[in-house]
């Protein structure tokens, strides 16, 4: 049951997902935000992409890499506009702003470009496959392995062994100590919205990949799977969040195969019960996070 | 305290009722008199909306934990109404798959109506006790998967939903009054939660948990009796706009209709009931004036494309704004009201007495 | 240095500070002392500047500093040693340390002042690559004034620091304190030991209730406090 074939998709899903709860946890971690937003930053990403596609004859590497940027942008954006003015009130005031920035980027795109979905194009890398033994592995699950490592250790070393990272840390575990310190307050929250924003550029490749189109309401799955990927591994630490990802990759592979047609429908609603279980019963997830609850503020 | 004794106070110390439902009442009349087929379907809808605020103004302006969940139990409402109001053969069609159990069933519509509202508020009841006690991300994130997973369920249960597809057959039951009554009646309702003891109870927890607790408040009691009454008002509300609109899909009990509900009640201000119904006037009435450019726009042909988002995209920057400048809402938590609270049995002018117990 | 002038403070509707005025001189060791509730943390606090004074103002090096963000206020040179420590649990002791340094970036200088920190608080050398939350209570009070000296602060405030250490700890802490001010340190207490406390400073003052009891060498502070102790039945410390 569990071939080399399957092996290799549950991990290319698990990195992806690592990477999509990796980007809201950023933010969480320092803000106490759950980001609902943060699915618009895919969407924003992919309509990059797609208006990019329509221009001629660019490098489609350059493409990704501005589309990537793109999304960095806005999260930074929002940052600036949205949140940073409520920071300082109540934690349902700045949940809300968020779920009133996702449904202003939704609509923003439903208004600017349509409600039907865009066919992103995609090179020809992306959809061919290798041989590996008796088994044809496609390309896009093994682009997606390498550049979430690669990813992944490049903010690990961001994030140990930079003077900023060492602080973004520390603001994520006590927020108030962090500033008394010396460290700027908005300059550590708009990195941790340009990291999630950058995050969320690279998901949206893969994302939009896999699917290849992008419609205003892509980024609602991804949001999901966010949430249900930190819940699992535990809100309070960045490490959770990856552990998070990667199991629930595997999770979600394994009751794909196991799991009968007819209830495969719900999986999405187990998904939940199981987060709401986890969070009655185990709050704070497999990885035990060391940050205090402190909120901004 | 009951209720009776206190509508007697509405001109005095329950002013605010008064002040509330008067031009609602006119608003009701004039639609009236109109006989606008266009009007009227605004103002009803807008009475259920005002319902769904209400409800949620109820749960979270009183406990102060945002519920994602609440359009859920709408949902359930309308689907659980449905179910007992639809002529047998209106089934066959409408839910092919429905347990047969189901299908020789017709109640009455009020009867169908109250069995929606009590199916929701029991669901909300069973699954929110445990989840009761959480609060911050937690709660908020238990909330967004409880209206996840509604969602999910009513989309595939299609032995009790029309699955994924629009639902068709359902006979027009709800006319004008028939929301202005029951609009009126949950504000009513409503602002006696809040004054009632355990709406005390709720928003003294809400304000410090632990104090509450101290003083023998059960936080979690409290605030799974508002959840459930809460559901029952979306639950109405659902069967209200079922027997409205005739035929829907679950789509309707999601995100968008989440963001408007939460709109309206945000821009108000959650802290009151006089916020619930302001910020739905005004939130209903913008967006009506955002449609109306819209659909000109389009019908005009101003546009090389059709102009769709736009009244959302114009809410959720009226939303940010207010949330940056007034996180109160309009009203700020306050109750309209024309003459101050008194203090506790204080001569009034006209030389009565006016007690508050 | 530092000059507190007649700040009045409000958590929400609630005043914490009626009307404080507090001088320190550069070169002094002065001690704030007082009951729980006093307002001791709350003035260390407002000067921190996570609190903001509605009345009143906080001078330094003549400067007015009541309305700067307190990653301004560090940048003037004032350091804290907060009430519970505040270490970063999840980051090294090594992390710890050049964040307190962070106002100062530089890579040569970072390394000779953590030379200096491991030579005058040896235990820390010997946990630099752990995590701070697996220091004892000692060690993560060594570790959070050892932080907060990285900044080379003008003025060092500490707030509480000997609480909730073992006897034999307290006595380092309050040696600790007498050698840093013996190095000229400028330094702002706040302890409720207020015996040990009124022994090493030349200076105090006694808040009670958000106001200035009494201020003035430990002798007069002593009387105060005994006399309260006599009327009121509750010994301050």
């Amino acid at each position: 049951m569990f071939s080399l074939d399957f092996l290799i998709n549950a991990l290319s899903l698990g990195s992806l997902y690592a990477l999509i709860a990796l980007g809201l946890v950023i933010v969480y971690g320092i803000l106490k935000l759950v980001n609902f937003a943060y699915g618009e930053l895919i969407m924003v990403g992919g309509y990059a992409l797609f208006m990019l596609g329509n221009l001629p004859a660019l490098p489609w590497l350059v493409m990704a890499l501005i589309a990537v940027t793109i999304a960095m942008l806005t999260s930074y954006l929002t940052e600036r506009v949205a949140f940073r003015p409520v920071r300082e009130k109540s934690l349902t005031a700045i949940l809300i702003t968020s779920f009133a920035v996702s449904t202003l980027l939704q609509n923003a795109a439903l208004l600017i470009v349509s409600s039907r979905s865009r066919a992103v194009q995609f090179p020809a890398i992306f959809s061919g496959s290798v041989r590996l033994g008796n088994v044809d592995i496609a390309n896009r699950n093994i682009l997606v392995i390498v550049t979430s490592t690669l990813l992944l250790i490049a903010l690990t070393l961001l994030l140990k062994r930079t003077i900023l990272g060492i602080a973004l840390r520390a603001a994520a575990d006590k927020f108030q100590m962090t500033r008394m310190l010396g460290v700027p307050a908005n300059l550590i929250i708009s990195v941790a919205f340009v990291i999630s924003g950058l995050l969320a550029g690279v998901v949206s490749l893969f994302w939009i990949g896999r699917v290849g189109s992008v419609t205003p309401t892509i980024g609602l799955s991804p949001l999901l799977i966010a949430f249900v990927a930190t819940v699992i591994g535990g809100m309070n630490s960045l490490e959770g969040a990856v552990v998070g990802g990667y199991l629930y990759g595997f999770l979600f592979s394994i009751i794909s195969l196991i799991l009968p047609q007819n209830l495969l429908d719900y999986r999405e609603a187990l998904m939940f019960s199981i987060v709401i279980l986890i969070l009655l019963f185990k709050p704070e997830g497999l990885i035990r996070g060391t940050y205090s609850g402190e909120r901004v503020g | 305290m009951k209720i009776t004794t206190w509508l007697k106070n509405i001109f005095t110390e329950h002013s605010t009722l008064f002040i509330l439902i008067t031009p609602l009442i006119i608003i009701a009349l004039v639609t009236d008199l109109l006989d606008d087929t266009l009007t009227e379907r605004i103002v009803i809808t807008m009475f259920i909306n005002l319902i769904l605020v209400l409800g949620l103004q109820l749960f979270m302006g009183n406990g102060g934990t945002l519920n994602f969940a609440h359009i859920g139990f709408m949902g359930i409402g309308a689907y659980a109404s449905v179910i007992f109001s639809m002529t047998p053969q209106a089934k066959s069609i409408g839910l092919p798959d429905l347990y047969p159990i189901f299908n020789p069933i017709q109640l009455p519509f009020l009867m169908a109506l109250l069995l929606g509202g009590l199916i929701a508020a029991f669901c909300a009841a069973i699954i929110s006790f445990p989840l009761m006690r959480l609060s911050d991300a937690a709660a908020v994130i238990t909330s967004f998967a409880l209206l996840v997973i509604i969602h999910v369920v009513l989309v595939h249960w299609d032995n009790i939903t029309a699955g994924p597809q629009t639902l068709f057959g359902v006979d027009r039951y709800t006319d004008l009054w028939m929301s202005v009554i029951w609009g009126i009646g949950f504000i009513i309702l409503a602002y006696w939660f809040k004054e009632s003891s355990i709406g005390l109870k709720l928003r003294a927890s809400r304000d410090d948990r632990y104090a509450a607790a101290t003083i023998g408040i059960n936080m979690v009691i409290v605030r799974w009796v508002a959840f459930t009454l809460s559901a029952f008002m979306a639950g109405i509300a659902g069967g209200l706009w079922a027997h409205f609109i005739t035929s829907f899909s679950p789509k309707a009990f999601y995100l968008t209709e989440t963001f408007v509900i939460l709109a309206m009640l945000v821009v108000g201000g959650p802290g009151g009931v006089s916020g619930a119904v302001v910020g739905t006037l005004i939130v209903s009435i913008v967006r009506e004036g955002l449609r109306t450019i819209e659909s000109a726009i389009n019908i005009g042909q101003l546009l090389p494309s059709t102009l769709v988002g736009f009244a959302e995209v114009f809410l959720a920057i009226a939303l940010i704004v207010i949330l940056i400048f007034r996180p109160g809402g309009i009203m700020g938590g306050r109750e309209i009201r024309w003459l101050k609270k008194r203090p506790l049995s204080q001569k009034n002018e006209d030389g009565t007495n006016t007690t508050i117990s | 240095m530092l000059a507190i002038e007649n700040i009045l403070v409000r958590y929400g509707s609630i005043t914490a500070l009626h009307d404080i005025s507090i001088k320190v001189q550069t070169g002094e060791l002065v001690a704030l002392i007082g009951a729980n509730g006093a307002g001791k943390t709350t003035t260390l606090t407002t000067v921190a500047g996570n609190l903001k004074p509605v009345t009143g103002d906080i001078q330094f090096e003549n400067t007015s500093i009541a309305s700067l963000s307190p990653e301004q206020i560090i940048r003037k040179g004032i350091a804290i040693v907060p009430e519970g420590r505040e270490i970063f649990a999840s980051l090294t002791v090594e992390e710890n340390l050049k964040l307190g340094a962070y106002i100062r970036r530089d890579r040569s200088e970072f390394k000779r002042d953590l030379d200096e920190t491991v030579t005058m608080f040896p235990i820390l050398g010997e946990r630099i690559h752990q995590q701070g939350g697996t220091l004892s209570g000692g060690e993560q009070q060594q570790l959070a004034v050892a932080r907060a000296l990285m900044s080379h602060p003008k003025l060092l405030m500490m707030d509480e620091p000997s609480l909730g250490l073992a006897p034999a700890l307290v006595d380092q802490i309050f040696e600790l304190i007498v050698k840093l001010h013996d190095s000229g340190m400028t330094i702002l207490l706040v302890e409720q030991n207020v015996e040990r406390t009124l022994d090493i400073v030349k200076r105090a003052y006694l808040l009670k209730n958000g106001r200035v009891e009494a201020e003035g060498a430990p002798e007069v502070i002593r009387k105060h406090v005994d006399i309260e102790s006599v009327y009121l039945g509750s010994k301050v410390n």
